[in-house]
């Protein structure tokens, strides 16, 4: 046991290492950041829910970084993509900030914070777990590239071109800004990297390879993610150092032996995985809308 | 018991230290001789709470009367959201809320409250954590504002923040007052690690046919030390640094890994 200076209490140790070496474990194998699963798994345990916010981050940007060296090795990060992404979702994330401040006041936040959820990890989760289906069947899914077709002439036709030599596109720099920016908003306002809705962004918009997402989505994870840390420590001082030190042993060590499980399989099988995690996750949240409270009342933050 | 007993021969020769604040009832005597066993309690990183003693004697000679033991937390704006159904999806509605309301508060006696104390006094003299609730903005539409005063008091009470003994301490249960010969009473609480650090105050009163004769307060101070407070203060007064640290450590943590575990 061990007490965290911040959040004011006690946790054990070996739990939370455990806890975040398996999130880290899945976010090395898929790509994801795995906020989407560390953040609720935190205030699960007792963290109150800025605190897990925050400094969940911390643990996003630790497993993100990891990530980036190992990509790097492989040459799988598209740089100026990721700036692009970046510099959207720097701008998104300081709009999410201040929605998530008018969101808590409204006494609202739980409640976007949950249907956000639910229609991004089911929606997201269902399109990866489909297209590894159809793969597994042995044929490529017809809807998917109904999909593509009209995206692709809309990024296509939009102004101020680029080449992504890496990425082996030529398209606009609107799109990337513009999905960057969603994904900054979409962070600050659930507590998450957002690497989870960034990749098939990346894959269905874009119509990046699939080698170079991961890396690339990384990248403005961490971005993302470190300025996360910086303005809540600032604005809501909220990062708990003992535990972020924690979070990100256990993450970077579980980020790098699922880096290593997820070289040796197929693509498509590890987006099917992701998928049906994320679609898993998604029920929770449903349930928790759906059914009704034992507890009529909940405790709000204190502030607020 | 040999410490208490010892720290409590001090109290009862030195008189009762003066340290009582202005509260309801200025006409009660503040000279009920009482002590804490602990005045700085220290958190450090191994801190997983601590137990609280109190002790003191009843000042009536024929040992006629109740004695009424109150740790209190600092006051603190707390809010409560009541659930409601709207299309199918149970949402919050608008929150209510507390301008003030104790972040700790634990109440011992000897037997039930009600029996010693008349509910007037335990209103007044704030032996509820509900009478030190205080409501700062409108409940909505059909709501009840006890409703939202008793959730507040039942759901600190699950998180262990609010506790009531009222009865002497029982079998494998560490807390509760216990009367000994000679008017010597100690009260001991379980202060859980959730509790906030900051300053508390033991609160003692001495009742006798529903009335306060007699009361004492003493403050008690929880602090950080080491580790601990090096992090909190930094993060208190240098958050930029500290934000930056944290990411600077997150990189630190994430580039060790990929080096350590790198294929040769």
């Amino acid at each position: 046991m061990i007490y965290l200076p911040i959040a004011e209490m006690p946790v054990a140790v070996l739990l939370i290492l455990l806890v975040s070496g398996a999130v880290g474990f899945v976010s090395g194998m898929v790509g994801v950041g795995g906020g989407f699963i560390m953040t609720p798994a935190l205030i699960f345990m007792g963290v109150p829910a800025p605190v897990a916010v925050a400094t969940g981050a911390s643990q996003i940007a630790a497993t993100s970084f990891s990530g980036i060296m190992t990509q790097t090795r492989r040459k799988s990060v598209d740089w100026r993509m990721g700036l692009l992404l970046s510099i959207g979702g720097v701008v998104g994330s300081a709009c999410g900030v201040a929605l998530f401040e008018r969101l808590l006041r409204l006494g609202q936040l739980d409640l976007i914070v949950s249907v956000l959820y639910l229609i991004l990890l089911s929606g997201v989760g269902f399109l990866m777990v489909r297209e590894s289906y159809h793969f597994w069947r042995g044929k490529p899914a017809k809807s998917v590239s109904i999909l593509r077709r009209p995206l692709k002439t809309i990024v296509h036709n939009l102004p101020f071109r680029l080449r992504f030599p890496r990425s082996g596109l030529y398209i606009s720099v609107l799109p990337p800004l513009g999905i960057g920016f969603a994904i900054g908003a979409l962070s600050a306002i659930m507590g998450i990297g957002g690497g989870f809705i960034l990749i098939p962004a990346m894959i269905y918009l874009l119509r990046m390879p699939t080698n170079v997402v991961i890396g690339t989505s990384q990248f403005q994870v961490l971005v993302i993610a470190s300025l996360i840390v910086v303005l809540q420590s600032i604005a809501t001082q909220t990062v708990d150092l003992v535990l972020a030190g924690l979070l990100m042993v256990g993450g970077v060590v579980g980020a790098q032996i699922g880096a290593r499980v997820g070289a040796g399989l197929k693509a498509e099988y590890v987006r099917g995985i992701l998928g049906a995690l994320l679609m898993a996750a998604s029920l929770k949240f449903l349930f928790d809308l759906v059914v009704p409270p034992e507890e009529a009342y909940v405790l709000g933050a204190g502030m607020w | 018991m040999k410490r208490v007993l010892t720290a409590l021969a001090f109290v009862m020769l030195a008189g009762a230290p003066a340290s009582a604040q202005q509260q309801p009832g200025a006409d009660v005597a503040d000279d009920l001789p009482a002590g804490v066993a602990e005045e700085q309690i220290t958190v450090s990183s191994t801190y997983g709470g601590s137990f609280i003693t109190v002790f003191g004697v009843n000042p009536d000679r024929r040992g006629r009367g109740d004695i009424v033991v109150v740790l209190r937390g600092p006051n603190e704006p707390a809010t409560v959201l009541q659930k409601r159904r709207v299309f199918g999806l149970w949402v919050n509605d608008d929150p209510v809320r507390f301008s003030e309301a104790p972040a700790f508060f634990a109440v011992l006696s000897n037997r039930p409250l009600r029996d010693i104390a008349s509910p007037e006094s335990i209103w007044r003299y704030q032996l509820d954590p509900a009478a030190s609730a205080r409501l700062a903005s409108a409940i909505p539409a059909g709501g009840d504002p006890s409703a939202y005063r008793a959730a507040l008091v039942r759901l600190r009470r699950e998180q262990g923040l609010y506790q009531w003994y009222a009865r002497g301490p029982q079998e494998g249960v560490r807390g509760g007052l216990t009367a000994y010969q000679g008017g010597l009473f100690r009260a001991v609480v379980r202060l859980p690690a959730n509790a906030p650090i900051a300053q508390y105050h033991a609160d003692t009163y001495l009742f006798r046919d529903g009335r306060l004769i007699s009361r004492q307060r003493i403050p008690i101070m929880i602090s950080r030390i080491g580790v601990e407070r090096t992090i909190h203060d930094l993060a208190t007064n240098m958050s930029w640094l500290y934000g930056i640290v944290t990411v600077l450590l997150a990189l630190l943590a994430g580039w060790g890994a990929s080096v350590l575990f790198r294929r040769p």
